[in-house]
């Protein structure tokens, strides 16, 4: 088991045992850049990240030899006739076919490669989608951050945009419909709150054997949608202390078991009541219930959107990583936790990756 | 021929190598001969803001950016602005 650990400061590994009891770490790669996203991709065993530098700007890279060496995407950036520059890296996602890798970006952007990340195209569709100029940026720029494959229809993926909303295509990327159909965007006054687009989606993960189903942790509010994003069901208000949160975590066997970690609120983005607390629901999100055994008490944290993840073993891990620099585990549905790395830089993101 | 130097991010991402001998004619011809003149230059082509480069010890800015002749230069120093945390 490899857990990929981005921070604000490089990227961290840490190595698991069979049991994911014992952990080593290994790190940091990468130094000197913030890594928004890693992963192991599935097919060919590489590491791929979105890495960031203040100065030099954003890149996707990948290495073949287990972060010892890192190799560039060539000539990322926007078309000069577009008046958009590239800002930063958000979020990697392996496609379909060989090759093909997905790219999130800013100014709400994505791009697709098709050379396994020598080279990316930023996807015209999105880049001259009608309601862009509709879009605003949130607080973290204008992320695409969200990049969903609906595994039973291989021309129907996902996106998601922090202000602009959720995306479908069902044409591979050759259009995109809204899908924010009873989204809140509560920063506009009434009655303008539901617009037609620019909710401020923080992550959208749709389960992989259900996947008519998607789940999104909103600026607004925590959703569900059974019908591939065409309408969605406000879900908080029922256990959950704050609808407000950044990541979300699914358990792949289980389409009605989802994690939030939710924030205090927009004004206030620590965890409520000093507590650092997974809240979990086992019933669609008609009820939620606090998982914190093992998480430190008081814990005034924040876990960023892509700090939250799970794998797919039996039993299915969860994990998230906190910007204090503590990352945590559970492998029984989150009843207990263990902190299995500790005083790390701000933990961007979380990604698990086992065999 | 003129000594391009890189601070250490940048010679990690050039494979380890933090100088370059190159024959160039400005500071912009020596830099887009580099492995990472990809993370110097924007997708406009500009120089990015925050990378400050000095010719002999001068500034590139305040002689004329880009277009700085290097041909008698003995050195081009790289080096990322002071900033962030």
């Amino acid at each position: 088991m490899l857990l990929l650990c981005g921070t604000r400061k490089g990227l961290f590994l840490l190595h698991g045992d069979d049991d994911r009891a014992a952990w080593e770490l290994e790190g940091p790669l990468l130094t000197g850049w913030s890594v928004y996203h890693a992963i192991r991709d599935r097919r060919d065993g590489s590491l791929q990240v979105a890495a960031n530098n203040f100065v030099y700007g954003g890149t996707f890279q990948r290495s073949a030899d287990e972060g010892k060496t890192w190799k560039r995407a060539e000539g990322l950036g926007l078309p000069e006739e577009s008046g958009l520059k590239l800002e930063e890296t958000w979020h990697v996602e392996p496609g379909r076919n060989d090759g093909e890798i997905w790219l999130g970006a800013t100014p709400g952007i994505l791009f697709r490669s098709t050379d396994g990340g020598e080279s990316f195209e930023p996807v015209q569709s999105v880049l001259d989608h009608p309601t862009r100029e509709k879009w605003e940026p949130g607080a973290g720029g204008m992320c695409c951050h969200s990049i969903q494959l609906d595994p039973s229809d291989p021309n129907r993926m996902y996106i998601a945009i922090s202000a602009a909303g959720a995306f479908r295509t069902d044409d591979g990327a050759e259009s995109w419909s809204l899908a924010n159909k009873g989204v809140a965007a509560d920063f506009f006054p009434e009655p303008d709150n539901f617009p037609e687009v620019g909710q401020c989606v923080h992550k959208l993960l749709l389960h992989p054997e259900r996947p008519d189903r998607l789940w999104q942790q909103n600026h607004c509010g925590v959703y569900r949608s059974d019908d591939r994003g065409e309408t969605w069901e406000r879900l908080e208000g029922n256990g959950l202390p704050s609808g407000f949160g950044f990541p979300l975590a699914l358990d792949p066997r289980d389409p009605d078991v989802a994690y939030v970690i939710p924030e205090v609120g927009a004004e206030n983005r620590v965890t409520p009541d000093g507590r650092l607390g997974v809240y979990r629901t086992d019933d669609g999100g008609a009820s939620w219930a606090l998982a914190s055994n093992g998480l430190p008490e008081p814990a005034w944290g924040a876990v960023m959107r892509e700090g939250f993840t799970f794998d797919a073993l039996e039993p299915s891990g969860v994990y998230f990583g906190t910007q204090s620099g503590s990352v945590f585990a559970s492998t029984d549905a989150g009843a207990s936790w263990t902190e299995i790395a500790r005083q790390l830089p701000p933990v961007l993101s979380v990604e698990a990756a086992w065999s | 021929m003129v000594l391009v130097r890189l601070p250490s991010l940048l010679a990690a991402q050039a494979g380890g190598q933090g100088e370059f001998e190159v024959e160039a004619a400005t500071v912009e011809h020596a830099l887009r001969q580099l492995p990472v003149a990809d993370l110097l230059f924007d997708e406009s082509g500009e120089l990015r803001r925050l990378v400050n480069v000095y010719v002999d010890g001068k500034d590139a800015r305040e002689l004329e950016g880009p277009n700085t002749p290097v041909a008698d230069a003995r050195e081009i120093r790289v080096i990322a602005a002071v900033a962030g945390g």
